[in-house]
C-alpha cells in the first residue's frame, strides 16, 4: 500500500497541498500547518496508507509542495 | 549627542549564534523570526514561541531593542497564530513586530502592541506614511527609492507633523547593507512560478541568483557578458553613510537572516563604527577603505551603491555565492575556558590549525569570539606549531567560550 508522510514540524503553512487535494489535506487554524487528514503519528512525522487510485493527485501534492516536507513511499 | 540625534543600527539574527554576536558587535536592535510567518521560513532555525521571553530578556539586559518579523502575507489559517506570536511578543516584553499583512497590523493596534512597517509593504511615498501613521511607528523604505525621495519624505513628514501612535514623528528606516531583490521587495513570483515556492511566504528559492541562457524562438542563444543576469550585487553604503544620515534616516537596518554569525558580526561592527564616527565628526577616507576591506572579508556578491545615488540599471553579480575574500572553515569544538589564564581548550575534529592563524569561536551565548592561535599546545604541554584531527589543544583566547562553541578558522579565499 502506498503511504503518504509528512514530515510536518517543517511545514511552513502555504496552503499549496490542500488546493491540489482537499480529501487528504486541511489546514490547522490552531498552528497555521498543513494537517494530513487520518495520518497516524510516530514523533512529529504522520503516516497515511492512500488508495492506488489516489497516487496520481498524491504525486502532484508532493511535487507542490515547496518546502518538501511530503513525500510518498512504497506502490 | 551630535546633530543627528540617536542612530539605530539594526542587525539581523537568524539564529541564537547571530544574535549573541549583533549585540557584541554594537547593535542597538536585533530582528528576528519566529516560527514560519516570516520572509525566512524555509530556515530551520527560526525562533520559536517559547523562546521569546529568553530573548527578550537577553535584549533588555544589553540594552538592545528586539523584533519580531512577522511579514509574510496572511491565510485564514495563520490568523491563530499570527495572533500566538503578536501576544507572545507582548507578553514577554519584545519591542516590536515588523509586519506587512494589514492583519497583523489591525491585531497590533488593537492589542497595544508597537509595529514597523516591512520592506514587504514598499512604502515609497507619503500618503502611504499618512495612512501607515495610525498603525506604526517607524517604517523601512523600499529599497528602490533614491536618497533624495528619501529625504523630501522625511522633510515632509516634518512639515506635515505625521506622528505615530507613541506620538513621536514616524520614523524612516532603511536598508544599509546586504542582498538586494531584482524585484521590488514583496512583488517578485518568479519563485512562486518555477518552483510553487511563494517569496511572499518565506520560501524564494532564489531564482535570480541562477545563470541564464538567453535564447530566441529558433534557439539562437544570445550572446551576453554576463550570465547572471538577474543577480543584484549587495547594496553598501559605508561609502555615504553620512549622505544618508544627512536625509534623515534614523534606522539603518542590515540585511542577513539567513547569514553566519560572523557576517553579523562584521557587517555590525562597520556600520556601528560608521555611525560613531559621523556622530564625532572623524568619519575619513582612510576609515571608509578599512570598513570596506573589513565588509568584503564576509559573505557578498560583490558591492554598489543599490538605488540610492540614481536611476540606474542594476549591477550584476558575476558569479554565483559569495565573492568574500575569506572563509571559515569548521575544526573543531571548544571543551573548556580556564577563566584565570585566558585559555580555551578545543577538541580538533576536522582539518589542522597553525601557529599564528586567526580563529573564530562562536556560539549561541558567546556569539563571536576572534582570537589568534599564538601558542598552540597539546593536551600533554607540549608546544606544536601545528595540530591536527583528534588533538585536543589549548591557546589563549582573551573572552570566555563555552562548551560545544564552534571553533573555525579563517582562511583567505585566494590561498
Amino acid at each position: 500500500m502506498p503511504k503518504l508522510i509528512h514530515y510536518r514540524e517543517r511545514c511552513i503553512g502555504c496552503n499549496a497541498c490542500v488546493e491540489i487535494d482537499y480529501d487528504h489535506w486541511r489546514m490547522s487554524r490552531k498552528d497555521g500547518k498543513a494537517v494530513l487528514i487520518g495520518g497516524i503519528e510516530k514523533k512529529g512525522v504522520f503516516q497515511l496508507d492512500v488508495r492506488p487510485e489516489d497516487i496520481e493527485t498524491c504525486k502532484q501534492v508532493v511535487k507542490a509542495c515547496p518546502v518538501r516536507v511530503i513525500k510518498l513511499e512504497g506502490k | 549627542m551630535s546633530k543627528y540625534g540617536k542612530i539605530e543600527v539594526m542587525a539581523p539574527a537568524g539564529s541564537k549564534e547571530a544574535m549573541a554576536a549583533a549585540i557584541k558587535a554594537g547593535a542597538d536592535s536585533v530582528y528576528f523570526g519566529v516560527e514560519q510567518l516570516n520572509m525566512r521560513a524555509r530556515q530551520t532555525n527560526n525562533f520559536l514561541l517559547e523562546d521569546l521571553p529568553e530573548v527578550a530578556k537577553l535584549c533588555d539586559e544589553n540594552g538592545v531593542k528586539s523584533y519580531i518579523t512577522l511579514n509574510t502575507i496572511i491565510y485564514d489559517h495563520d490568523i491563530s497564530l499570527m495572533k500566538k506570536i503578536v501576544d507572545g511578543a507582548k507578553a514577554a516584553g519584545i519591542t516590536a513586530v515588523i509586519a506587512s499583512d494589514l492583519a497583523v497590523m489591525n491585531y497590533c493596534r488593537k492589542v497595544g502592541m508597537e509595529l514597523h512597517i516591512s520592506t514587504q509593504s514598499n512604502v515609497t511615498n507619503i500618503e502611504t506614511i499618512e495612512m501607515f501613521s495610525s498603525y506604526a511607528d517607524v517604517m523601512v523604505m523600499a529599497r528602490e527609492l533614491t536618497l533624495k525621495q528619501v529625504g523630501d519624505i522625511v522633510k515632509q513628514i516634518e512639515r506635515e507633523d505625521i506622528r505615530g501612535p507613541k506620538g513621536e514623528l514616524v520614523q524612516i528606516e532603511i536598508f544599509a547593507h546586504g542582498a538586494l531583490c531584482m524585484a521590488v521587495s514583496g512583488k517578485c513570483y518568479l519563485s512562486l512560478h518555477s518552483d510553487n515556492a511563494s517569496a511572499n511566504r518565506g520560501a524564494c528559492v532564489q531564482n535570480c541568483r541562477f545563470k541564464y541562457e538567453v535564447k530566441d524562438e529558433n534557439g539562437n542563444e544570445l550572446e551576453i557578458d554576463n550570465e547572471y543576469i538577474m543577480s543584484a550585487k549587495d547594496l553598501c553604503t559605508i561609502e555615504f553613510l553620512d549622505q544618508i544620515l544627512d536625509a534623515g534616516v534614523r534606522v539603518l537596518k542590515i540585511e542577513g537572516r539567513g547569514r553566519a554569525a560572523d557576517y553579523v558580526y562584521t557587517t555590525t561592527q562597520c556600520y556601528r563604527e560608521a555611525v560613531d564616527s559621523i556622530q564625532e565628526g572623524t568619519y575619513t577616507p582612510e576609515k571608509i577603505a578599512v570598513w570596506r576591506e573589513r565588509l568584503s572579508t564576509v559573505y557578498n556578491r560583490g558591492f554598489w551603491d543599490g538605488y540610492y545615488m540614481g536611476q540606474k540599471m542594476g549591477e550584476w553579480s558575476k558569479s554565483y555565492g559569495s565573492v568574500a575574500t575569506t572563509r571559515k572553515i569548521y575544526i573543531g569544538k571548544s571543551m573548556k575556558y580556564f577563566e584565570q589564564v585566558g585559555v580555551g581548550e578545543f577538541r580538533m575534529d576536522s582539518h589542522d590549525i597553525k601557529k599564528g592563524d586567526k580563529v573564530l569561536i562562536i556560539g549561541p551565548t558567546t556569539g563571536l569570539v576572534e582570537a589568534i592561535a599564538e601558542e598552540i599546545r597539546l593536551d600533554n604541554g607540549q608546544v606544536v606549531e601545528k595540530a591536527v584531527k583528534g588533538d585536543t589543544i589549548t591557546f589563549k583566547v582573551s573572552e570566555k567560550v563555552r562548551p560545544s562553541d564552534k571553533l573555525y578558522k579563517v582562511v583567505s579565499e585566494n590561498a
